[in-house]
This record gives structure tokens, C-alpha cells and sequence, in this order.
């Protein structure tokens, strides 16, 4: 009988889970049961209380631009509560809708601006502002290939977007593309990483195609419950899966 | 009809004979592509002696069509159509200028066309369509159309070319409430749960278009058939969905190769499995009915001819009864995971992913699609292979079967199926991976002809 628990909330799971982002919570399982972890998902949505003590992870995945705006609104009322889960280092993933909304403001394809809840320094245009040099236009589709600027681990995924996100100076991004666009096709940054929240537009999932990740976000959820346990020690014994 | 038309036509109609007669090709694609380099406009000077039905949405198109069309021969009308396979502007052009009616009997003759989501403007633009068949819209291909509601709008921008034409869609899906066109609309749907039986639910959290456009609130329904189709409602105000036109209000039997069910008053059989299909047969039947074939005439249309139902094919490999079906996205999937679950010997499962163009470049769908599910049926072993054998692998093994047949190559197919422990093999392929898995039957002599 497991005797540890990762309790994930799921934001937005059923409006914002476009592109196979719940395979990410399938990865994060797979690992965790190897490990005699107990996973526990719970959506949260639309009239949802978001509670920041409850959870060990929060997935916010990528949803289509209707349900975004209806998201964005309602993103309002859990705000500072998921600001104050960041800022405890809480870990949280955020793949591209879902990434676009912890920074500042987004504008949509047809021009709609969108405000983010301003947890990330970063914002996000649209493919046809005049700002856009590369593929202006045009979504950015296709599949990439990054180097993890803090452990150098190399990460395969498929990109699918048109928003063009850029981060602030004093932000580090997730990794620098090898191949693919990123964050915008022009500044070679893919993603983000800020305390435990690391922000991607790769679906996938990440979380499926790059072990390595998924163990250290697993193993960073589990410490911050668990700190007298070596997770990382743990998770290293099992075969990973990176393809 | 001006000269370039006249040029067009015979060129279309010359190049099509040398395909068909000559070289025994099938295909309407080339001569359509001709066509329309010689006279771009040669689709509005088709003489429009006859009536358009268009039937669109993500799945279902080509059995809906093939079954619509055979509902209208029954009631004796004259009816041309596209191949399957042919729903692009070019393989339509090619259908309508080298088809000719035959009948001479005071009925005018249709033209009942598949045509893909984003063309159905292109064709409607053209010929005027007398009615439009929605069969539904899903997550499909992200990659080249984007998202439900622009595919939606992109349907909707041809439905406004013929203000006049009946839009004969399906109620259980909330999408097909929206669009702002004024023209007639029939809903059909299902209505086999009984009142006593209603539960509140809401939509498994993989889909999509789940909010009431009237509050965008997250919809509740009395029942789902699958996916986000069912008897919906807004628990915030009066959005529900409309009333049902013809509805199946019984749901007889589902096994893996036939289905047993009852629209309205009438009992129909169709030689296909899956709960799906039966969305299918549901708005042919609304078709012949709207066209007034009697339930009858529609009931022996489904019935006297399997073959129409040829999508999910079974072949004979050394003994092994092998049925193979094809998969695109996450729905799809899961509808035939779901007539797995009604299949009542054990049974292998081989699933082979392909992610080219025609497949679908990007393979996170496969994320969306509920593998889970299959610990419910009889399933004894699994395999995997395809170009993208690594990523179909590690989804399934990540589902929990760990024990895996992977198959990098195709070209050992034969000896995989004859390595499965069980009489009873299903194939799940993407459409190249499909192509490819055929080939190799052809060339093994398992089937006849190929493709
Ligand atoms: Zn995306």
C-alpha cells in the first residue's frame, strides 16, 4: 500500500487541455506508482475554488482561443492564490495557453487583448504584429528540439502555435532551441523556468517524450511534501523514456 | 458555357476516360485538377440539372455519404457521387464533370458530395446545395485547421451561399446550435434513455466544445452517447438542445460487427459496429425521410448490401480473423476502443502510428485517447509499431501494458499477426500506416487488388 500521495490539480482540465496535455499527468503517474506514490488529479475549473495547501502540482495545459478568454476571466478570481502557490515554490507546469496566462497580457489571433495574471515576467503578441520577423503570419508548427539551460538534458516535442511569447530579461528560459522556433522564432528561447514553475509550448506531451524532466518535476513536487525522503535517489533507479 | 469551360470539360472527361477505360485507374482527382487549370470558374458553369446535397463534419463523412446515396437509389432517384477519399475541391470538380445521370423519370436527379470541412465553401459558392448533412466536429488535425469553431466558421461561410438550403445536423452536438445563418434547421439525435434514467453529468475532460453559448458555462447532460454528444443542457439558464426531428429512441443491440436499433418506429439493422455509425445510418434515415422514402425503402437500403459497410474490413491471414480500422484522432479512437469493449471473444490488439502529412503531423492526439479503457475488454496482448513505433510504445506501455510486440518495420506484419496468440486481431492504423499494412496483405495475397 503506498503511503505517499501526489495530490495534482488540473486547472482548467476541462477547457484547457488541447494537444494531449493530460499525458503529462499520465507520465507524472507512471513514474510516481514505480516509486509507491499515489497520484490524485482534481480538476479545477470554472467556478472552482483553487486552494494553493491542497495540491503538490498544478497542471495548466493549452485550450482553444474561445475557451482561453472564458478561462482569462475566470482566471481572475484564483489569481493570488496561485500567485502565492508560485511564490512558495510550489511546481507547476504550464504548457502554452496555459504559459501565456501567468504573464502579463496576450493578444489573440484576432487582435483581442487578453490580460494574464502577472505571475511570470513575460508577455505574448500575435503572429501578425509587426514585431514578428520570422513566419509572420503563420503558426508555428513543427517539431523541436531544446537544451535544458540549467542541466543541459536535451528535449524533444512538437510545437503548435501562434502566439509569440518573450520573456524579460531577468527570466531564464526553459532551454535554448537546437531546432524549431520557440518562444517566438527569433530569440532562440523556448519556455521558461522561474522558481518550481517551468512554462513550454511543447506538447507531446513534454512530460511523455522527456523522462528527465518529468522525474525532476516529480522529484521537486515530492520534496517540497517529503523533504526527509531522497526522491531523486528514488526516481534514478527506473528507466526513463526520452524519444 | 464558354470556350475555356467547353475545353475544360473535355479535357476532364477525355483524361478521366484514359484513366478509367484505358488504364483501369479509378480516381476523379486528376481529370478534376485539369479541369480547373483550364477554367478555374468551370464549377459555375456546370448545369445545375440536378439537386447538391453536401454532407460535412470531422467523422463519419464517407459512410454517411455512401449511405445517403443508397437511401436515395432505394427511393428511385438518380444519384451520382464522389469516391471516397475525394472530398477536395479538385476530386468534386472531377466527380460532377465526368458523371452523367441516366434516369429519365421526372425526378430530378442529386449529386449527394463528401466534402471536406474547409471546401465546403469553395463547392457551395458554385452550385447552390439544396441541403447540408452535419455529421459532427472534433479536435482533428490541428495542425492544418486549427481549432472546432473555425472549422465550424468555415462550414458556416458555405452554408451562407444557399439561404434556402436545409442544414439537417446533428442536435447531440452543442457546436451545430451556433452559427448565425437563417436557414431551415433539422436536428437529429438520440432520445434512447428514458426520463427516470437521467443522470447529471458532464463531458469526459478530453473534449471539446462543452460551453453554452448563451452563458458559457460548462454544459450538463441527462446522457452522453460519446465524446460531447448527448441531451445537454446550461444549468445557469434555458440553453438545452433543440428538439430532435428524428431521433433513435432505442439502442437494440451493439456488437463488434453489426448494430441492432430503432429510429422513431422503425427497427433497422447495419452491418457495422460501434455506436458511431449509428449517427451515421441516423442521418441517412433523416435524409430519405426529408427526401419522403418511406422507413421501409430506407430499412432495405441499409439492409439488402453489406458491402457498403467495407470501412472496417475483415481478412482471413492464415486462420487469424483480422479486422482492421482506421484511426485519425482522439474521438475516433476512443469510439473504437469503445466497440472493443462489445466484442465478446478475446481478442489482440496491433496499433500502428504513422505521423505523415495525410496522417497528421503531430502525435501528442494520441495523449487524448483513452488506451486505459482497454483493461476493460478482452484484450490479451498488444503490439505496436509504424514510423512513430517509440511513441505509440511508450503510450501504451504508460497505459500499463508493459508487455509489448514492437514492430519497427511493416515489412513483417504478416509474421506479427501470425505471432498473435489469438484467432480474434484488430489493427488500429493511421491512414498512411493503413496504406502501407495493405500493401503488405496485397503483396502477401491476403487481399485482392490493394489499393
Ligand atoms: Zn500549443
Amino acid at each position: 500500500m503506498p503511503q505517499y500521495t501526489l495530490n495534482i490539480a488540473h486547472l482548467y482540465g476541462d477547457l484547457m487541455n488541447t494537444y494531449g496535455d493530460y499525458g503529462n499527468i499520465i507520465a507524472l503517474r507512471y513514474y510516481a506508482e514505480q516509486i509507491d506514490v499515489t497520484v490524485k488529479t482534481t480538476v479545477i475549473s470554472l467556478d472552482n475554488t483553487f486552494k494553493s495547501a491542497d495540491f503538490d502540482f498544478v497542471l495548466f495545459g493549452g485550450g482553444q482561443d474561445y475557451e482561453q478568454t472564458i478561462v482569462a476571466k475566470d482566471l481572475k478570481s484564483k489569481a493570488a492564490e496561485l500567485q502565492h502557490y508560485i511564490e512558495n515554490d510550489g511546481t507547476l507546469l504550464a504548457i502554452c495557453g496555459g504559459f501565456q496566462l501567468l504573464g502579463s497580457h496576450m493578444i489573440m489571433a484576432d487582435g483581442q487583448r487578453v490580460d494574464g495574471i502577472g505571475a511570470l515576467d513575460l508577455y505574448t503578441i500575435n503572429m501578425h504584429d509587426s514585431q514578428v520577423k520570422v513566419a509572420k503570419d503563420a503558426r508555428l508548427t513543427g517539431n523541436i528540439v531544446i537544451k535544458n539551460n540549467q542541466t543541459g538534458e536535451v528535449y524533444h516535442g512538437f510545437e503548435n502555435h501562434q502566439g509569440r511569447t518573450f520573456i524579460g530579461d531577468q527570466e531564464l528560459a526553459l532551454g535554448t532551441v537546437i531546432s524549431g522556433n520557440g518562444n517566438n522564432g527569433m530569440d532562440n528561447h523556448e519556455g521558461i523556468i522561474h522558481r518550481n514553475v517551468f512554462g513550454s509550448y511543447f506538447h507531446g506531451p513534454i512530460l511523455t517524450r522527456n523522462g528527465n524532466l518529468a522525474k525532476r518535476i516529480l522529484a521537486t513536487s515530492l520534496s517540497q511534501k517529503y523533504p526527509d525522503i531522497n526522491w531523486e535517489d528514488n526516481l534514478k533507479q527506473l528507466p526513463t523514456e526520452s524519444f | 458555357m464558354g470556350f475555356k469551360t467547353t475545353v475544360a470539360k473535355l479535357t476532364a472527361k477525355s483524361s478521366y476516360w484514359l484513366l478509367h477505360d484505358i488504364l483501369k485507374r479509378g480516381g476523379t482527382s486528376l481529370p478534376g485538377k485539369l479541369a480547373v487549370k483550364i477554367d478555374p470558374t468551370i464549377l459555375k458553369h456546370i448545369q445545375q440539372d440536378f439537386d447538391l446535397i453536401v454532407v460535412t463534419g470531422t467523422n463519419g463523412k464517407t459512410l454517411t455519404t455512401a449511405l445517403i446515396t443508397r437511401v436515395l437509389r432505394a427511393g428511385d432517384y438518380d444519384v451520382i457521387t464522389n469516391p471516397s477519399g475525394s472530398n477536395m475541391i479538385q476530386g468534386i470538380t472531377g466527380t460532377l464533370v465526368t458523371s452523367k445521370f441516366k434516369k429519365n423519370n421526372g425526378k430530378r436527379p442529386i449529386a449527394v458530395l463528401e466534402v471536406d470541412e474547409a471546401n465546403v465553401a469553395l463547392v457551395a459558392s458554385a452550385i447552390q446545395p439544396k441541403m447540408f448533412v452535419l455529421t459532427n466536429i472534433f479536435r482533428d488535425q490541428l495542425d492544418r485547421y486549427g481549432e472546432i469553431y473555425t472549422t465550424y466558421d468555415k462550414i458556416v461561410s458555405g452554408i451562407k451561399y444557399a439561404p434556402d438550403a436545409k442544414v439537417l445536423a446533428n442536435g447531440d452536438s452543442p457546436i451545430f446550435t451556433r452559427g448565425d445563418f437563417k436557414n431551415p434547421r433539422i436536428y437529429f439525435g438520440f432520445d434512447h434513455i428514458q426520463p427516470q434514467d437521467y443522470q447529471s453529468l458532464t463531458a469526459p475532460n478530453n473534449t471539446d466544445g462543452i460551453l453554452s453559448p448563451t452563458d458559457n458555462s460548462v454544459l450538463n447532460y441527462d446522457f452522453i452517447t460519446y465524446a460531447n454528444l448527448g441531451k445537454y443542457r446550461s444549468h445557469t439558464d434555458h440553453f438545452a438542445r433543440p428538439k430532435l426531428q428524428y431521433a433513435v429512441t432505442s439502442v437494440d443491440k451493439l456488437t463488434p460487427k453489426y448494430s441492432e436499433f430503432t429510429i422513431d418506429d422503425t427497427s433497422l439493422r447495419i452491418e457495422i459496429g460501434g455506436l458511431y455509425n449509428i449517427y451515421n445510418a441516423l442521418s441517412a434515415f433523416a435524409v430519405g425521410r426529408e427526401f419522403n422514402i418511406a422507413p421501409e425503402q430506407i430499412k432495405s437500403a441499409f439492409e439488402s448490401n453489406a458491402q457498403i459497410f467495407g470501412r472496417q474490413e475483415a481478412i482471413n491471414v492464415d486462420g487469424k480473423d483480422v479486422t482492421i480500422v482506421l484511426i485519425k484522432n482522439p474521438v475516433g479512437t476512443n469510439t473504437v476502443i469503445d466497440m472493443m469493449l462489445t466484442e465478446p471473444e478475446p481478442f489482440s490488439l496491433m496499433t500502428l502510428l504513422n505521423a505523415n502529412y495525410a496522417d497528421g503531423i503531430d502525435t501528442s492526439w494520441i495523449w487524448d485517447a483513452e488506451f486505459e479503457k482497454l483493461h476493460t475488454t478482452k484484450i490479451t496482448a498488444v503490439a505496436t509499431g509504424g514510423e512513430r513505433y517509440k511513441d505509440i510504445q511508450v503510450r501504451l506501455k504508460m497505459a500499463g501494458f508493459k508487455d509489448q510486440a514492437v514492430y519497427q518495420d511493416l515489412n513483417q506484419i504478416v509474421t506479427a499477426i501470425q505471432k498473435m496468440p489469438t484467432k480474434k486481431v484488430y489493427i488500429a492504423a493511421t491512414y498512411t500506416a493503413m496504406l502501407q499494412l495493405r500493401q503488405q496483405l496485397s503483396a502477401a495475397g491476403y487481399i485482392k487488388g490493394g489499393f
